[in-house]
């Protein structure tokens, strides 16, 4: 297993923590238990519906009290956490692929409306046609709309991340909705070794939701929502943006006040760098094709090639300008993107676009080569990773490269 | 440098959709056989449109296509060469779709521009009604009575080609009477139409209205809240519950009445209005509970008293009430103000039962939509006659 | 009220809400007051303003997107008192089931004080028997939580200038159905039967009934009985539109009076499965009064008049149908055995 997260000093003797063997679905079914959420939304898609087997049989035992409602589709799924956090309820909800493309309307409107909620996307394709294999779209559809998004590559990730995003939804000066994203397979359906945080500590890092002068309640007689036309709009749409301006802050105040309280830590929270202090080309990339980079980064490694890897975790808000800052200082950068975006410039993934977009204003810009790879579950493998070394290896030495290319393809 | 016009017409929602849509378009058409490219289109923030809530539709014209870029890309002309009112008690002001509190009929006219209104009513009246503008404009009016239709079907009465004869007199250079019949030929196939056009043309007149002349009163307005002021996750304060109400006269606290949305009043949507014959009120509660408004106040003594501030004027009390003339919809035309009707009463019982009469005598004569089908066959030929003899 | 017996079913207690006993006994509270942007006459907005006379102030109105949510609080203004939320066209049940379930998880869970809080999620018919059927159907399957969802039906998707929707009368004129050269009928659907579809495919909803506000103690006291019996419960209302079904809004009331009258639109209400025709419509079953002919109430909207007399005898004839050959009539199309196919 990856080790991806450096333990404090035993001086700090925190009380022993259960380990167990379960599935990035289950650890976040976990994460519920620990946030004593009040009500959570199912509906059967692959892969990520697992969290909510898992969360079924935590209600079923006792072990997690609140209302567990199967919903009639993903657009009730959603609709039904969404007032139920309105009238002050901690919310858990998920889905996969098109399921949560079932459930779009909901989720435009939920940030839009300040609301908290913590979502898990099990990383499914997209439909047509139906596959269960891992691409980043689903998740990555709503980036413009005011959900946070965050991408894990380990079950412990989850836990935490999991954790981390109530503390930083309900933060009343984010008030956002976060999307946890999990690789299908790789993270919702392969159990790891994780560490269980006590009850105590996750009382002492996360406070109640509280919705204050926005509750909806007899005692709080407010409208929300009230149609509105150009004059209001703007300034409307302007609060989201502040809101999303403060959530860094928030993110990095969570961080660290999970370090204090948990001893685990993760040091940036926007994303993580693996072998880059020296290196001269670094990929980029976002989920559990981490574990194949750093198998293949060790091996080239041990070749003399200096290659590092930029994990990003948080997806929304993009942390651009450190993000440029850590790549700036490489001749040439490799994003690797589990998702497609027909018809962008160059035909980049999503993510390369986004980094090309933040590296723009840097005063070094190093070369950009976005690859197009593992789409529908295929793995990502470490011969793939060596070969994007070797172009990115290209471009650094000053040799032209496509903007954009395909690994992993049969051509 | 070219010279772009703009005329407004002012309407009530759905009843005169057709005719205000009508208006615009034909002036756009008009236009555009004498050269000048034009566009027609309602205010958009009007729409959803409701029977009866003021509406606006504009059709913008140039003399060339540049100069009609600088009319584009706008919800509503910053000023208008003409405002044209199809119904006379808009005269009295509007609370517009948006949020602007109540607008003059003539907010937008330019100096020296003309308002057009159909109406029976003298100058002098309408002028009594409007608020005053601080500069002076033209008055016309057409007589006739305010044309409602239903929306589905279309009451051709002639009033769109008669507003648009008497404008093709007052601003020529829109467009001239030829162009304006060869559009309604085309248009409509009606050479009565082309006739009615004909006959407004050559009776229109206009009075001057002064910055003088005009209704004192400041029409309420609001400011908008700037992004950090508004409360943040779409929430607005619910509107407080109401209270009862206490008797000046009597000292008496009783009843109730709610509160009310400040923003929005409703009572510019009034083409009539109830009056209340207390006297001949048995308590049944009906119109209070039947009112899709809850405009009627419950005053100490039981009485229930139709708030003008909230009256849309939709008449469904009158309908339910169970004694005859107790209420009666009246021309919105025949008040001046929004008092109480219950304190008037309270105040002169018998100078208020006089007052009801003389207000009963002045019932609308005109239909306020759709009633049966074969409604408009049997008005409009009347309509017209009178029309050609007036 | 009966409760049920199954140990696992673990309802809260709602508010207990005795029938209003006349007119002069209603209380004069308003929850939704004037200054709403509704056409003059507008049924709908009157359902609103019982609906919620009716339920009192402890109460949490969800309003999906139709006329009732653009034109009560249009342009960031209100006239609800009570607390009031948007949701979306096809949310109603959804929406209503969310509130009710975290109100209940945190009551329980000691996190909000106890208390029962009426939780009503309205839906016109486009946003109910359209595209919000699905979620609410799967919320009258829920036994374990008490919302209202009410259905208020102008027959139109009204709030987009009119547009038909599966509860659109034969033959309507709407934006999407205009009478034209070549077809004078475009809409040739029959209106669902939306409440005794919901009261016979949902044998745990305990109440299901048919308004109008035309009748408006009996609605509500259908709103009342809705709110106090438990669980989740439907109520269908037939709102006149004087904008959609074009007349003069001074006629509202009368038209409601009239679709009543016509049986073309029944009373009644399924209470714990026993099913009880009201008012009017029962006079109407039990032979007391006669059915007004279809024609009184149809030729007095500009929405039928293009009906020719054939469509005019067709409308007669289903309805005719509705109360002479249904197996419960009014309210069940079921035959006992296959008929002569009659046009």
């Amino acid at each position: 297993m990856a080790q991806t997260v450096a333990s404090t000093e035993a001086t700090q003797q925190p009380p022993r923590e259960e380990t167990a063997l379960i599935t990035g679905s289950e650890a976040i079914a976990v994460a519920c238990k620990l946030a004593d959420v009040d009500v959570i939304t199912a509906y059967p898609i692959r892969p990520y519906d697992t969290v909510m087997q898992y969360v079924a049989k935590l209600v079923a035992n006792g072990e997690l009290d609140c209302e567990y409602i199967v919903a009639e589709s993903e657009h009730s799924q959603f609709e039904i956490v969404k007032h139920a956090s309105a009238v002050g309820a901690r919310v858990f909800c998920g889905s996969s692929g098109v399921g949560w493309m079932y459930a779009f309307e909901a989720l435009t409107v939920t940030p839009a409306l300040r609301i908290p909620m913590v979502a898990m996307v099990g990383n499914r394709a997209l439909d047509d046609p139906g596959a269960f294999g891992v691409e980043h779209n689903d998740a990555l559809a709503v980036r413009d709309l005011g959900w946070q998004l965050v991408w894990v590559d380990s079950a412990q990730e989850a836990l935490d991340t999991a954790l981390i995003a109530y503390r930083v939804a309900e933060d009343r000066r984010v008030f956002l909705p976060c999307a946890i994203s999990c690789d299908g397979a790789f993270l919702t359906h392969s159990q790891a070794l994780v560490r269980i945080p006590s009850a105590e500590k996750v009382k002492a890092f996360l406070p109640p939701y509280r919705r204050g002068d926005l509750l909806l309640h007899p005692d709080n007689p407010i409208t929300v929502a009230p149609q509105v036309n150009e004059d209001w709009l703007m300034e409307i749409r302007r609060q989201t943006g502040a809101a999303m301006e403060r959530a860094p802050g928030v993110i990095r105040e969570a961080y660290a006040d999970f370090e204090r309280i948990f001893g685990r830590r993760y040091g940036n929270p926007f994303f993580e760098e693996y072998e880059t202090d020296d290196a001269e080309v670094v990929l980029v990339g976002m989920g559990t094709l981490s574990n194949p980079v750093r198998v293949a980064i060790r091996q080239l490694r041990a070749e003399g090639r200096k290659v590092g890897f930029v994990r990003m975790r948080w997806f929304r808000p993009f942390a651009a300008e450190e993000l440029a800052r850590s790549l700036s200082r490489f001749a040439a950068v490799g994003v690797i993107d589990r998702d497609f975006s027909w018809g962008s410039p160059y035909m980049g993934g999503v993510l390369a676009t986004e980094v090309r977009t933040a590296l723009y204003p840097a005063a070094r810009r190093p070369a950009v080569i976005g690859f197009i790879a593992g789409l529908g579950g295929r793995e990502v493998t470490v011969p793939d990773v060596r070969r994007m070394s070797d172009v990115v290896q290209q471009a650094a030495e000053g040799k032209p490269q496509p903007a954009t290319q395909w690994i992993g393809l049969r051509e | 440098m070219g010279r772009l016009y703009a005329v407004e017409i002012v309407y009530r929602g759905i009843f005169q959709k057709t005719l205000a849509k009508n208006l615009s378009r034909t002036i756009v058409l008009a236009a555009h056989r004498e050269g000048k490219p034009g566009i027609s289109f309602g205010r958009y923030g009007d729409s959803p449109e409701r029977n009866g809530i003021p509406a606006k539709n504009f059709a913008i014209v140039a003399t060339d296509d540049l100069t009609l870029e600088e009319g584009m890309a706008q919800y509503e002309p910053k000023q208008v060469d003409v405002t044209i009112a199809v119904d006379d008690t808009l005269c009295k002001g509007v609370e517009s779709w948006a949020w602007y509190g109540l607008q003059p009929i003539n907010r937008l006219l330019k100096p020296g521009g003309t308002l057009i209104v159909t109406s029976h009513e003298e100058p002098s009246a309408l002028v009594e009604m409007m608020h005053r503008k601080e500069h002076p404009y033209r008055l016309a009016i057409v007589k006739a009575t305010p044309s409602f239709s239903g929306l589905w079907v279309y009451k051709d009465d002639h009033t769109d080609v008669r507003i648009l004869g008497a404008l093709a007199k007052l601003m020529p250079e829109l467009f001239s009477l030829i162009a304006l019949q060869e559009v309604i030929a085309a248009e409509w196939k009606d050479q009565l139409k082309a006739t009615s056009a004909l006959r407004a043309y050559e009776r229109i007149n206009t009075v001057d209205v002064q910055p003088t002349q005009g209704n004192p009163e400041k029409p309420y307005q609001f400011e908008f809240a700037k992004w950090h002021e508004m409360r943040e996750g779409l929430a607005i304060p619910s509107i407080p519950r109401g209270e009862a109400v206490t008797d000046a006269r009597s000292g008496q606290t009783g009843g109730y009445r709610p509160a009310r949305n400040p923003t929005f009043k409703k009572f510019t949507t009034r083409t009539m209005r109830p009056v209340v014959d207390f006297d001949k009120c048995i308590k049944c509660t009906l119109c209070w509970l039947q009112c899709p408004d809850s405009c009627f106040d419950v005053m100490p003594d039981g009485m229930y008293d139709a708030n003008m501030e909230a009256c849309c004027g939709c008449g469904v009390c009158e309908a339910v009430c169970p004694e005859a003339n107790c209420i009666t919809m009246v021309n919105e035309t025949e008040f001046r103000d929004n008092a109480s009707q219950w304190e008037l009463w309270r105040a002169d019982k018998e100078g208020y039962a006089r007052w009801v009469s003389d207000k009963i005598a002045a019932r609308p004569e005109r239909s306020h939509g759709f009633r049966f089908r074969g409604q408009y066959e049997q008005q409009v030929p009347g309509e017209l006659a009178g029309a050609r003899d007036a | 009220m009966a409760t049920p017996s199954n140990e696992w079913v673990n309802l809260n207690a709602p508010q207990k809400l005795d029938p209003f006993k006349g007119v002069k006994k209603l209380p004069l509270e308003e929850y939704f007051t004037s200054g709403h942007r509704t056409c003059q006459g507008c049924e709908s907005a009157l359902v609103m303003k019982m609906m919620v006379k009716a339920a009192g102030p402890r109460t949490i109105v969800l309003g999906s997107t139709g006329c009732m949510y653009v034109a009560n609080t249009t342009y960031y203004s209100t006239s609800w008192v009570v607390p009031w939320m948007h949701t979306q066209l096809g949310s109603s049940g959804s929406a209503g089931l969310g509130a009710a379930a975290g109100l209940k998880a945190l009551m329980r869970k000691g996190k909000l004080k106890q208390e029962p809080i009426n939780v009503i999620a309205f839906c016109g018919d486009g946003g109910g028997a359209d595209m919000g059927l699905s979620a609410i159907s799967a919320t009258l399957t829920h036994p374990d939580y008490n919302v209202l969802i009410l259905m208020y039906d102008n027959e139109s998707y009204a709030n987009t200038d009119i547009q038909l929707s599966g509860s659109t009368p034969y033959g309507a004129h709407t934006t999407f159905s205009p009478p034209g050269k070549a077809r004078r009928i475009m809409h040739r659907r029959w209106k669902k039967n939306m409440a005794a579809m919901l009261a016979a495919g949902h044998p745990t909803c305990r109440y299901v009934g048919t308004v109008c506000m035309s009748y408006s103690v009996q609605a509500m006291n259908s709103v009342r009985k809705a709110l106090s019996i438990g669980g989740p419960t439907f109520i269908h209302s037939l709102d006149p539109c004087p904008k959609g079904w074009d007349y003069d809004p001074i006629q509202s009331h009368e038209l409601g009076e009239l679709a009543v009258l016509t049986g073309i639109w029944p009373l009644y209400e399924v209470e714990e499965g026993v099913l009880k025709l009201l008012g009017k419509t029962r006079d109407i079953a039990e032979g007391r009064t006669k059915r007004r002919p279809v024609r009184d109430f149809l030729l007095r909207q500009g929405r039928f008049a293009h009906f020719a007399d054939e469509d005019l005898e067709y409308f007669q004839a289903k309805v005719d149908e509705m109360w002479e050959r249904w197996l419960v009539p009014g309210v069940i199309p079921f035959r006992k055995e296959l008929e002569e196919h009659a046009s």
